[in-house]
């Protein structure tokens, strides 16, 4: 599947290498080319890794990551706000079919419900994991 | 009524004075405390420190009670989440937000913001009125460029229209060639031709009165 991911930081540089690691094409897009070095550097280089330059929230950089053609579209920066406008456009504006975003307050989380795009929490996730770990040890 | 504005700067700043002067009560929401103290200085104690895209930052703010939320920071995509959040957790019933880029304009609209202030749009029709609206049209020189075909349309109202073409004085060397009317078709230029509003005149003008050939057909009253 065609894959684009907003953001290289942590969240965003780790699911590219694990989506890539599972034979996807993945377009990264990320305004600070500082930020790529947390990117598998070899598949960046080689090509099997696109990384795109510029703000992940507006039309001419997803137009340049291949917005038409992409299966799925993930907004994975640090800010929350980003990610949603980033997300909005992709699926109201480009129709991609499957749209994420990550979001730090949970109360945005029911309003991108309530658009259609799945959100990922990553205080929540962790603190779930954290409960079930110690469920599990009891 | 109670208004919610986000962003207290260079746009934000002076709205909140004006509508407090025409009455309503208004509270400013910015991320920046510099900015929150002046506000406090010049209006009293509107404003607090607060990230209007965080559900907490919008109730504290009592967006459950506003009758509008304002959005003006310079960070479009601020403005985008502060509305759609105060509208769908705390049903504010009119969203308003400023969108820098055309782009975002579009998708403010599309994604339900109730009023979208698009600042392109804003700086164009701006410029539209700023700049003539009935230009000289140069069509062609003529003559080693010491003559110019040229076209002007006339104003709907102004001080050439209903008069004969004969009654009016064009600078010295300049031939009407023909009159177009509004619906597009062509009066013959004798003295006798009514000028009517929106009309367009070809003329043939010596090339250095062009503006003054201009000046007087688009003369006001």
């Amino acid at each position: 599947m065609n894959i684009i991911i907003v953001g290289a930081g942590n969240l965003g540089s780790s699911l590219a290498r694990k989506l890539s690691d599972q034979g996807h094409a993945i377009t990264v897009i990320e305004k600070n080319s500082a930020a790529v070095s947390l990117l598998p550097r070899g598949r960046v280089d080689s090509g099997a890794m696109t990384v795109i330059y510029g703000d992940g929230s507006s039309a001419p950089a997803m137009v340049a990551a291949g917005i038409s053609s992409a299966d799925v579209f993930i907004a994975a920066t640090e800010k929350d706000s980003l990610n949603g406008l980033a997300a909005q456009r992709a699926k109201v504006i480009y129709r991609v079919d499957l749209v994420m975003t990550a979001v730090k307050d949970e109360g945005a989380r029911a309003l991108y419900d309530t658009l259609g795009i799945k959100t990922i929490n990553k205080a929540a996730l962790a603190s779930d994991q954290l409960v079930e770990l110690m469920t599990e040890k009891r | 009524m109670y208004l919610v504005i986000v962003g207290g700067g260079k746009v934000g700043a002076p709205l909140a004075s004006s509508l407090i002067n025409e009455g309503h009560e208004v509270f400013v929401l910015d991320r920046d405390p510099d900015k929150v103290s002046a506000l406090q200085r010049e209006l009293g104690m509107i404003a607090t420190v607060g990230d209007a895209t965080s559900v907490r930052a919008l109730r504290d703010a009592g967006a459950a009670r506003a009758g509008a939320i304002i959005a003006v920071t310079d960070a479009d995509e601020d403005n985008l989440a502060a509305c759609q959040l105060a509208k769908y957790n705390f049903d504010v019933p009119r969203t308003i937000a400023v969108a820098h880029s055309p782009e975002n304009a579009q998708l403010f609209d599309l994604v339900g913001i109730d009023l979208v202030v698009s600042a392109t749009d804003l700086v164009l029709s701006n410029l539209a009125t700023a700049l003539p609206a009935h230009p000289l049209i140069r069509l062609m020189p003529l003559a080693d460029r010491s003559q110019e075909l040229v076209a002007v349309k006339l104003p709907t109202a102004g001080a050439m229209i209903g008069r004969k073409l004969s009654e009016i004085t064009l600078p010295y060397g300049t031939t009407v060639v023909l009159v177009v009317s509004a619906d597009g078709r062509a009066k013959i230029p004798d003295g006798n031709v009514v000028i009517q509003g929106e009309d367009e005149i070809v003329a043939l003008s010596p090339t250095n009165s062009t503006a003054e050939l201009w000046e007087v057909l688009t003369e006001l009253r």
